[in-house]
């Protein structure tokens, strides 16, 4: 008898604490934004804080969270019926997807004016779908830019490259240093390969142009193009020759993108230099990290041809509207602006797209000529790989870098990336 | 002299899994003994001869949350520290316990149902229980998703436990049919005689007699609970007040990774209650195991 009386206790307990926690969560406190996205931890607390100006004028509470699985989850409640109010979507083909199933708030008038006043053309572009616009922009990424240990550098007496020849005279000059140019890992669990397209889409900028970077991103040109086979055998000048890259294809392949930049600053440098985007920084060693101006530089990749200048590559979180009420579009309006962002910048580690920003808030001066090189870019494009269909995008386009770079023929990969593609 | 070689044999062979299993682990528990640059740079097994530095910045950071500095809108540098896992851990044991006993309780009582009742369709709805092992609970998530959103049930524990319950029942209503089977009739037979009614049964003679089965189906079912991160990220969310313990250590490494050396740490701390359990249980659970695997 015992054992039923106490199971039964057991069971009037959980049974209470149901009806304790459905309470608790019962009471309408005050009206609330729920915000789902893919950034976490550092990041997530930069963006709360951002928005604190916001709940603190309008009384209205902003609940963040944020998840490492944010492309399943965001999929899986969105179908269940438990969409957040606003979600902050990576990738473009996200936002085109549930606005074609109808699932998404188009901007209002007032919202469509801000984001007219506030930002560049590219970015409502990037936004919308068939014409209508879901998405404003808060944070986001730029990748073109090649990181130097600047002190090593003063020491060597090496100037930063402003063309493309002028970096090729910069690696040449280093080999015959004994110094290795580039240091160079592709590797990142699933998704290896992605550095290399970075590298392909920047050079297929500067190359090809934006008409035509455009149209590959849409398969109006094959992926064995010869624009897209020239920015390969561009990339392929530099990977492929042991002398330029620390470790050789066997580092590429193997180095974890994250940790690929550590050579940089060992001392004497075994790396001299090193493409990747904006949010690098968070991976440099703590004590480059904390005198940042002092021991990194960093100049954009150089124009290739100079009909284009020097194009930007980017990325970044697009916010879109599951559930449309006064509070939601409100917040909505918050995050077009600069305010909604000061804070952050200040903080660093992150750059941001409002034309009328004040570039003086960004910490230090790297992420200032980062900022301003976002700007005032005449071109920007997103990241091609986060525009393809996913199976290409985040599928055959990295796996055939990766193949290339183990051996694989340059006509080879790229007739297959282009076979790969969903009819 | 053959079964001495063959015990060293076997011995051998154990000593050799044992320790190709160990070598990752201890690896990993060194780690979280180094600084994050030493942890990136060079490999653990260097630990004890050249780069002899060892810190608890790592257990630091994940128990009492990341430390960031802020400015804040006037323009002053504002220190702050990311949330610790004590809350954390108060909702990873929330969400377990009570999904452990719930669907323990079901199973026993299931089990002794398909067991020793007798009534039409036995056969039948066993086997749908037993073929039900066999569906990914995934395809489950958004119907269930969908139910819970009419009544309300996302984002509360309730949800949450049901949920728990539910993909854990097959498994369990298998493993307790399997022991409770064996349990000689001549046992329930004098019971009937004396005038025992069913409920009286199960409770004073099966579920006692049940206790090592049940205790190793707890481990099972504790382990797998406490470990998940899909079902609790699906029906509870994953805001501060709620989040799971594998949620927070999911977050912890960072958008992008930069942190990945602080699940070193994560791991050994969310490793401890899993292996509190198990050792508290652990006598039962080699019984267990055995549970059912003789039908007689």
């Amino acid at each position: 008898m015992k054992k039923i009386v106490i199971f039964s206790l057991i069971a009037l307990l959980s049974i209470g604490s149901v009806f304790a926690a459905g309470t608790k969560e019962s009471v309408p406190a005050q009206k609330t934004v729920t915000v789902f996205g893919a950034f976490v931890d550092e990041e997530a607390r930069r963006f709360e804080e951002a928005i604190r100006p916001f709940e603190e004028r309008t009384g209205i509470k902003v609940v963040y969270e944020g998840s490492k699985d944010f492309e399943t989850l965001i999929n899986v409640r969105v179908e269940g019926g438990n969409a957040p109010d606003i979600a902050g979507l990576p990738q473009p083909g996200l936002m085109a997807n549930f606005a074609s199933q109808g699932k998404l708030v188009p901007l209002w008038p007032s919202a469509l004016a801000l984001l007219e006043k506030n930002y560049a053309p590219v970015w409502k572009d990037l936004g919308s779908y068939k014409g209508v616009a879901y998405g404003v922009f808060h944070r986001v990424n730029a990748k073109s830019f090649v990181w130097y240990p600047k002190k090593a550098w003063d020491a060597a007496g090496y100037q930063v490259p402003k063309t493309w020849d002028e970096l090729k005279a910069l690696m040449d000059r280093m080999v015959r240093n004994g110094h290795t140019p580039w240091a160079v890992g592709i590797e990142s669990g699933g998704a290896t390969g992605w550095v290399g397209t970075d590298w392909i889409e920047d050079i297929m900028l500067r190359t090809a142009g934006p008409d035509v970077y455009d149209k590959w991103v849409g398969n109006e040109i094959p992926f064995n193009a010869p624009e897209v086979k020239k920015a390969f055998e561009i990339l392929g000048d530099i990977w492929m020759n042991p002398k330029y890259v620390y470790g050789g294809r066997n580092t590429i392949l193997t180095e974890g993108f994250g940790d690929s930049q550590r050579p940089l600053f060992d001392n004497p440098p075994k790396a001299w230099m090193h493409r990747q985007a904006n949010f690098i920084t968070g991976f440099f060693p703590e004590h480059i990290q904390a005198n940042l101006e002092e021991e990194v530089g960093v100049f954009p990749l150089p124009a290739i041809d100079p009909k284009w200048g020097i194009p930007v590559l980017g990325g970044g979180d697009q916010f879109v509207v599951f559930n449309d009420r006064p509070e939601v579009r409100e917040f909505m309006e918050y995050l077009q602006t600069w305010e909604s962002a000061e804070s952050w910048a200040k903080a660093g580690g992150a750059l941001f797209p409002y034309l009328n920003q004040n570039l003086d808030a960004y910490p230090n001066a790297i992420e200032r000529s980062l900022a301003e090189a976002l700007v005032n870019a005449k071109v920007f494009r997103f990241d091609a790989s986060d525009l393809m269909p996913a199976s290409v995008g985040a599928g055959s386009f990295w796996e055939g870098i990766v193949d290339w770079v183990n051996g694989k023929s340059l006509d080879a990969t790229l007739a297959d990336i282009q076979k790969s593609w969903p009819k | 002299m053959n079964n001495r070689k063959a015990a060293i044999a076997i011995n051998t062979a154990l000593l050799i899994l044992v320790v190709i299993w160990f070598i990752p682990i201890l690896g990993l528990f060194i780690s979280s003994f180094r600084p994050r640059d030493y942890v990136l740079t060079t490999g653990w097994w260097t630990a004890f001869t050249k780069n002899r530095i060892f810190t608890l910045d790592n257990y630091r950071q994940v128990l009492g949350g990341t430390k960031y500095t802020f400015v804040d809108a006037l323009g002053n540098t504002v220190r702050s520290s990311g949330d610790n896992l004590s809350q954390a851990f108060i909702n990873s044991f929330t969400v377990t316990i009570p999904s452990v006993i719930i669907p323990i309780l079901i199973a026993a009582a299931a089990a002794y149902g398909f067991a020793w009742m007798v009534f039409p369709g036995r056969k039948f709805f066993f086997t749908s229980v037993v073929a039900l092992l066999v569906v990914p609970l995934q395809i489950a998530l958004i119907p269930i998703l969908r139910d819970y959103q009419k009544i309300g049930l996302t984002g509360s524990y309730l949800g949450i436990w049901l949920a728990h319950t539910g993909f854990g029942l097959p498994l369990s209503i298998y493993l307790l049919y399997n022991y409770i089977s064996t349990i000689p009739r001549s046992i329930f037979e004098s019971a009937y005689l004396d005038g025992a009614r069913q409920i009286v049964v199960f409770a004073r003679l099966v579920l006692p007699l049940s206790i090592p089965a049940i205790a190793s189906l707890a481990i099972f079912q504790f382990l797998w609970v406490w470990n998940d991160l899909l079902v609790a990220l699906v029906f509870l969310g994953g805001t501060a007040d709620v989040a799971v313990l594998t949620q927070r250590l999911a977050t912890m490494i960072g958008s992008r990774g930069q942190d990945w050396h602080l699940l070193t740490a994560g791991a050994f701390v969310s490793m401890v209650v899993p292996l509190a359990v198990f050792f508290s249980l652990q006598r039962y659970f080699v019984e267990g195991l055995m549970a059912g695997s003789v039908k007689g």
